[in-house]
């Protein structure tokens, strides 16, 4: 009765990584995460949902979310996948809240123990109309014929300036002839004259007869894995991405050596919207139908309607356009939308519920749900996101992003490649996202801004400690974005322009500027998600419950020595915080014992320094935390953490010696907020805790400090004298 | 009650979803999975009179519809099977009034007797000998035997079309098939040449049905056929030597106009330029009731990476690629319909259509 699967009954689970753990998509991925952003008026992660039930073997469903895990999780409690006709007998959405990168995400699936066999790992922003059947044969055929198999590559050829072709992580692959063996993987230098060749390792190539070196190929994340690719994961702690880490080491390593297939697809469509050229490109591929029979017509949402008309054109049903309006081709325009009289629309998606008033022009541009775009104005090549308000006459030039919600003011133009968001989510935190960018990019070079702040002098630090809150940075930046506001979006705007680490810019390519880089969005999303953090950690380490209680008091003193050598031999940062990662790993546990051996090592220190009176109390806090509170970057995500972190160095500090133990609490959190690891907010949190006032012994010192900061947050950042007074005492 | 109607849901759900994903196409699969998915709904459903259960099956129809609007077969089956239900119930009341027969009013159906027909109406002969003893089980089982003929219907198309092939295929014939991924007239053609010796021009139909335009030209070889695979562009200049267009629809309407595989309506035109007889070759579940108003949204638009290969970056993006999928073709180009019921003239059409349906299910909204 059924349609017959394949000869035998095959079912396979399926990884989809919801998150990028990339920044690329900011400041709109700060609103809302990637697989949930609309590509031809369909949330992404619907594409590779239908890509996964049109193979019609994939079973279960496992969605790994960081960032904005709630909004994904609220999405996919409302679709169809989870109604009983779902092709998948079951669709979980794992929050990893503390992954960093796809290595992360790897092994916490891992250490759930939830996938049972082969598996196919794809990225939540896959959109593709090939059938996968044919690449798990493959993968069966390659599994059966090879010892040291483990994964396959589903790789879509174009050519290497293809428009949906990532110009921001081109890479190349090595094969061997014939087989589709791969043999090596190198991400491609960038082009300006730096670095333009491949090295490859002649021992990888003992025993090959012939290699292709390809450089056309779509990377497209489709990846069928056995379980082993997850043990390698777990094994090699330090790897981050899939491709530039594991490919690279599993090809590689001496070790490892084992066998990674590709499987090229030449006919299908295959592509991964992982930047805004990338996005302008495949909207562009689903509306002229390269991918069909994914095209907007097939409404891929139960409630749409949309309908195919000559040139491209699709339209939803209940819209309204004027009778001289124009609609050229490659148009879709979602349901209940006006377009007035005189305008003209090309190469275009507009969303459902938008306003487009008369004589407006709007040429390949992306306007999501809700926006609001009135009489003369001017898009080209941008985006709006939804419920944005372009007001009259104002010229938008290409590559710009207008954010969630932003009103762009009456006549302004808007220059090119210019993002606007909302609301200023803290500057702090993006600097400070990029200082975790900087660590966690083991071995790349970091960038000038970033240091600016591990670089902080002793004698700058000495008479400014406290004066640092409304810092010339920090007041500066805030003193700018008042002007730009101004500027950017016009006197009855609202909005601020975002500033970008440059690296992305716009819809073009910027192959110069090309760095590789594995910013997570988590870092930079503030959410209340503590309670469901708590609850995951408690329910993976439940099961060792008994077991982790003994590793526990192992790992603190193996991490306290680890500190200790690391501050004796003065290591660099990246190489401590490898070994403490390490060594979190190896003994599986939490990020609150990390962060407790690691206090305890760095005040103990600061202790010996004292007690031998080798240094005076300020000296020696500012001596260690300077530098080595670094590594709480890597320790502490969340708001929660931060509160956790200034408890830990509360309880060592009431364990000191009297004498200077509220001292050491004070210069500590004072560093510790200078270095933006800890917030106002939550320092305001953690100081009116009850587990905080119960140790009051030490608070008398920070007590004053809070008090100033309290003040000099409800006054403005003008007194910058009373601070240098207080921080004299 | 409520678990029933939860495993209908289901049932349906996946059906549309599967139309959707398009894991069950072509006229011929998907008028026989719905037959089934028919049947199971039939069974499975609860239903206290035939107007809930016709009520349901139109519900079906309209998401059906919806999911797929140029998959025809589906709404023709389910068509059918509400004719049945219809026919049942008029049967029933016309009986309980008094016990007249009902009046054969088809004209048609007077001269020639349609086999199915003849079949329907000794369903509902066994129908009325039964009624009298149990109403509803009866009907559903009624309904179901109807599927099931149905189900026989489909399954033999090939069969009764190629029993037409005598009469339509003379000898050391040029035959020329714009379709050469019409399964019905794959089958018709080695039919014949059991019988007859001819030759077969078949053209590619690039780009959508070039795989298939080589695959039926090996199995027509393979029977002894002579054949020739031609260019479409070449289609004016071999028509002079052609005696007779053989074309599969994919769907034909109660105009007599057909839905096909695109680039037949340009082989029709060369026809007609040329007086040569075009014969459209389709099984009576492809007839549709409806009109072909709005031809636009009849024509599907496929893959424009099968016009230019998508690796091509200098073209793609910079110029507009469109790949119909289907063409329509007027019934002023056919001469004849050859079907499981015997052959007829386009203008025929409409009277098939209004004996197999009923005018209230045309539109299931």
């Amino acid at each position: 009765m059924k349609k017959v699967n394949t000869n035998t009954k095959l079912e396979y689970q399926a990884v989809v990584l919801t998150d990028s753990y990339q920044t690329r998509f900011m400041p709109l991925t700060h609103v809302e995460p990637r697989c949930l952003m609309p590509l031809a008026n369909v949330p992404l992660i619907e594409y590779t949902l239908e890509f996964l039930a049109q193979t019609d073997v994939v079973s279960e469903v496992f969605l790994m979310c960081s960032s904005h895990a709630d909004q994904i999780q609220k999405y996919i409690d409302q679709s169809k996948w989870v109604l009983p006709s779902s092709p998948f007998s079951k669709i979980h959405t794992l929050l990893t809240v503390e992954s960093r990168s796809v290595g992360d995400a790897m092994r916490d699936i891992d250490a759930r123990g939830m996938i049972t066999g082969d598996f196919i790992l794809v990225s939540g922003d896959v959109i593709t109309n090939m059938d996968l059947n044919k690449a798990l044969s493959a993968h069966r055929q390659h599994k059966q014929d090879d010892r040291d198999y483990v994964s396959t590559m589903v790789l879509k050829q174009a050519s290497p300036l293809h428009r949906s072709r990532s110009y921001v992580e081109p890479a190349c692959f090595i094969l061997e002839e014939g087989t589709n063996r791969c043999i090596y993987y190198q991400d491609i230098p960038p082009v300006n004259g730096r670095k333009t060749s491949v090295d490859i390792d002649p021992e990888l190539l003992g025993d090959v007869g012939e290699i292709v070196l390809k450089n056309d190929l779509i990377d497209c994340r489709v990846d069928i894995c056995t379980p082993q690719v997850l043990s390698t994961f777990q094994e090699n702690f330090d790897y981050q991405f899939l491709r530039a880490d594991w490919v690279k080491g599993v090809l590689s390593s001496d070790l490892l050596r084992k066998h990674v297939y590709t499987y090229i697809t030449k006919d299908d469509y295959a592509a991964r919207v992982e930047s805004w050229q990338t996005y302008d490109g495949i909207s562009q591929d689903v509306l002229e139908r390269w991918c069909y029979p994914i095209v907007p017509e097939r409404n891929l949402l139960e409630d749409q309607t949309y309908t195919y008309e000559s040139q491209h054109v699709y339209k939803e049903s209940d819209i309204r356009l004027s009778q001289s309006c124009k609609i050229d081709s490659c148009v879709e325009i979602g349901s209940r939308t006006f377009v007035g009289d005189g305008s003209r629309i090309g190469s275009s998606v507009i969303g459902r519920d938008c306003y487009i008033g008369k004589n407006v022009i709007i040429d390949n541009s992306y306007i999501w749900k809700g926006a609001r775009v009135e009489d003369g104005a001017v898009i080209r090549h941008s985006i709006v996101a939804s419920d944005a308000v372009i007001k009259e006459n104002v010229i938008i030039n290409p590559g710009s992003v207008i954010g969630f919600g932003v009103v762009i003011g009456k006549d302004v133009v808007i220059p090119n490649y210019t993002k606007i968001t909302k609301n200023l989510f803290k500057e702090k935190k993006r600097i400070k996202e990029e200082h975790s960018d900087a660590t966690s990019d083991f071995g790349n070079e970091t960038e000038g801004s970033s240091s600016q702040f591990t670089t902080t002098t002793d004698e700058e630090s000495t008479s400014a400690a406290t004066s640092e809150i409304p810092s010339e940075s920090d007041s500066g930046e805030e003193n700018t974005n008042n002007t730009t506001r101004e500027n950017i979006v016009g006197s009855d705007g609202v909005g601020f322009l975002y500033e970008d680490d440059e690296r992305y810019n716009g819809m073009v390519s910027q192959m110069a500027s090309l760095e590789l880089s594995d910013v997570s969005i988590p870092s930079s999303t503030i959410t209340r998600r503590s309670t469901k953090r708590k609850k995951r950690t408690m329910s993976s380490t439940a099961s060792q419950a008994a077991a982790s209680e003994e590793e526990s008091e192992d790992f603190e003193q193996e991490a306290i020595a680890t500190v200790n050598r690391a501050m004796e031999n003065n290591y660099d940062i990246d190489t401590s915080l490898l070994e403490v990662n390490t060594l979190r790993m190896s003994m599986n546990v939490t990020y609150h014992e990390v962060r407790d051996a690691t206090c305890k090592a760095m005040l103990s220190r600061v202790d010996h320094f004292i007690e031998t009176q080798t240094l005076g109390v300020k000296e020696a806090v500012e001596k260690i935390f300077q530098k080595w509170s670094e590594l709480f970057t890597r320790q502490v995500f969340e708001d929660a953490d931060q509160v956790d972190l200034m408890m830990i160095i509360q309880q060592i500090c009431s364990g000191l010696d009297p004498k200077y133990g509220s001292m050491i609490l004070l210069y500590a959190l004072l560093i510790l907020y200078e270095q933006e690891i800890i917030e106002e907010d939550n320092i305001n949190i953690w100081w009116n805790s009850e587990d905080s006032k119960a140790l009051n012994r030490v608070r008398d010192k920070t007590a004053k400090w809070i008090e100033w900061l309290a003040q000099a947050e409800s006054e403005s950042e003008g007194e910058n004298e009373n601070e240098s007074d207080e921080s004299e005492e | 009650m409520s678990s029933s109607e939860h495993k209908l849901d289901i049932l349906v759900d996946s059906f549309v979803n599967k139309l959707k994903r398009r894991q069950i196409t072509g006229s011929y699969q998907v008028a026989h999975e719905t037959c089934q998915f028919l049947m199971r709904v039939t069974s499975s459903s609860r239903w206290q009179s035939p107007e809930e259960f016709i009520a349901l099956i139109r519900s079906i129809g309209q998401r059906i519809v919806k999911a797929q609007p140029r998959e025809f077969a589906a709404g023709n089956v389910l068509r059918r099977v509400l004719a049945l239900v219809r026919d049942e119930i008029s049967d029933r009341s016309a009986s309980a009034s008094a016990d007249n027969a009902p009046v054969n009013t088809a004209m048609f159906r007077l001269l020639v007797p349609p086999p199915d027909k003849q079949e329907q109406e000794n369903n509902a002969q066994q129908g009325q000998n039964t009624r009298k003893i149990e109403r509803k089980d009866d009907l559903r089982s009624i309904v179901i035997q109807g599927i099931r003929d149905l189900i026989d219907e489909i399954a033999s198309v090939h069969e009764n079309i190629a029993q037409m092939t005598v009469e339509m295929i003379h000898d050391n014939e040029v035959l020329l098939t714009p379709t050469p991924g019409s399964e019905t007239v794959l089958n018709f053609l080695l039919k014949a040449s059991l019988k007859r010796k001819f030759t077969v021009l078949i053209t590619e139909n690039y780009p959508n049905d070039i795989k298939l335009c080589h695959k039926a030209a090996k199995k027509l070889a393979e029977a002894n056929i002579e054949t020739v695979i031609i260019p479409d562009s070449t289609i004016y200049a071999v028509m002079s030597r052609v005696g007779k267009v053989l074309i599969g629809a994919r769907a034909v309407f109660a105009n007599g106009g057909c839905v096909t595989a695109s680039g037949v309506a340009t082989a029709c035109e060369c026809a007609k330029e040329y007086r040569t007889p075009v014969f459209a070759v389709a099984g009576l579940y492809k007839f549709s009731p409806n009109y072909p108003f709005d031809r636009d949204t009849l024509i599907e638009v496929g893959n424009s990476g099968k016009v230019l290969p998508y690796k091509d970056s200098d073209l793609v993006g910079k110029c507009e690629v469109t790949n119909p999928v289907l063409d329509y073709v007027p019934p002023e180009f056919i001469d004849i319909y050859i079907t499981n019921i015997g052959g007829f003239s386009p203008n025929f059409i409409y009277r098939i259509v209004l004996d197999n349906y009923r005018t209230d299910d045309v539109d299931f909204s």
